[in-house]
């Protein structure tokens, strides 16, 4: 498969969108799961209570990969990188947009591998970017028969 | 002067470690390395400058490039602008002797790394196409070396009588140090570096086997 056809196919163009809406317990849920022990993370009282930074990792779209991706093969969870950008606050609602933000390929001890990275771009309902969400997906090559 | 050549920060896909967490546990563990060179994957970051955070940490810090040949992976030491532009640092694909003969063309130096590695080291490649002319030395201890992988590295050093380097690989905080390179003199920048390899006079380190 020809990365460069790939990437001018499907990068950056959104593929899914989908509504959530942030709970006061899902964020203490995170947090506590997190080991956190700041107030602000900890205490819904604390005057700047907000989410843990990588809290929109829980969140995912109805797709990882654009509708009409090519089957390469099964993709793996490569990992997850959150970049927040505003604190995200109890009882906000978020819109998730998702597109293909990078394909690359690499080669390790295992042979070939294709990379997809999934970006989720989160928005408040004042259309603020909150948070982006990259999950990294890898897809071995086959071995040659 | 003992530096790490081999080292990867957050800026490749893979590099779980941010370079002032390098410098903070090389100082905290008293590691006897002088510094370190960051080989970012399939690319060269002219971006970055640690220039204030080597010289608060007493470090030097450097940057090189690892790139994926036919002949698996490769260091080049003193990449300049118009290196990159010679071939596709990002390819997977790049013949080995396009890499060797343009680092050789721009003042640069190509060290085939892990060549005891499965499939993306130098020694499999080898055995089944024969050596590549204008290899001068490779890398004979990785610090992601598992089994007898720095063996066959060594034992294709031997072979061909190429020079052997040293170098972690770390990916991640803890890794930084491992194994390394000594040289006779002071390098403190990336066209220091490549001179001093091109002058042949290093030492490949590991420390390793001491946990």
């Amino acid at each position: 498969m020809e990365i460069e056809g790939l990437k001018r196919r499907f990068l950056n163009l959104d593929f899914d969108e989908r509504s959530f809406e942030v709970q006061k317990e899902a964020m203490l849920e995170f947090a506590a799961a997190c080991g956190e022990t700041a107030p602000r993370y900890t205490d819904p009282a604390h005057a700047d209570f907000q989410a843990p930074p990588t809290f929109c990792a829980r969140f995912h779209g109805r797709r990882m990969l654009p509708g009409d991706f090519p089957t390469l093969g099964i993709p793996l969870d490569a990992g997850k990188a959150v970049m927040p950008q505003q604190p995200i606050r109890a009882g906000v609602k978020l819109v998730g947009k998702s597109h293909l933000h990078d394909i690359y390929e690499k080669t390790g001890r295992t042979g070939r591998m294709i990379f997809l990275v999934s970006r989720m771009e989160l928005y408040d309902e004042g259309q603020a970017l909150v948070s982006i969400v990259d999950s990294r997906l890898v897809i071995r090559e086959r071995p040659a028969a | 002067m003992i530096l790490d050549l081999h080292s990867h920060s957050v800026r490749s896909d893979d590099g779980r470690a941010q370079v002032e967490n390098y410098c903070q546990w090389v100082r905290k563990r008293a590691l006897p390395i002088d510094g370190f060179v960051l080989t970012e994957h399939r690319q060269f970051d002219f971006e970055s400058d640690y220039t204030a955070l080597a010289r608060e940490h007493g470090l030097v810090i450097l940057k090189a490039s690892e790139v994926e040949t036919d002949y698996g992976h490769v260091l080049v030491f003193g990449v300049t602008p118009a290196l990159v532009q010679a071939f596709d640092f990002a390819s997977i694909r790049l013949p080995l002797v396009q890499v060797l003969e343009e680092a050789e063309r721009h003042g640069a130096v190509a060290v085939p790394c892990h060549p005891g590695r499965t499939r993306v080291g130098m020694c499999a490649h080898v055995e089944e196409r024969g050596p590549v002319p204008g290899v001068r030395m490779v890398e004979v201890y990785n610090g992601g070396s598992r089994g007898s992988e720095d063996e066959a590295a060594h034992a294709l050093a031997e072979r061909f009588g190429y020079q052997g380097i040293g170098g972690s690989d770390a990916h991640i905080v803890s890794h930084i140090g491992r194994c390394a390179t000594r040289f006779p003199g002071r390098v403190q920048s990336e066209a220091e570096l490549a001179e001093a390899l091109r002058a042949g006079a290093f030492e490949a380190m590991s420390w390793k086997s001491k946990g």
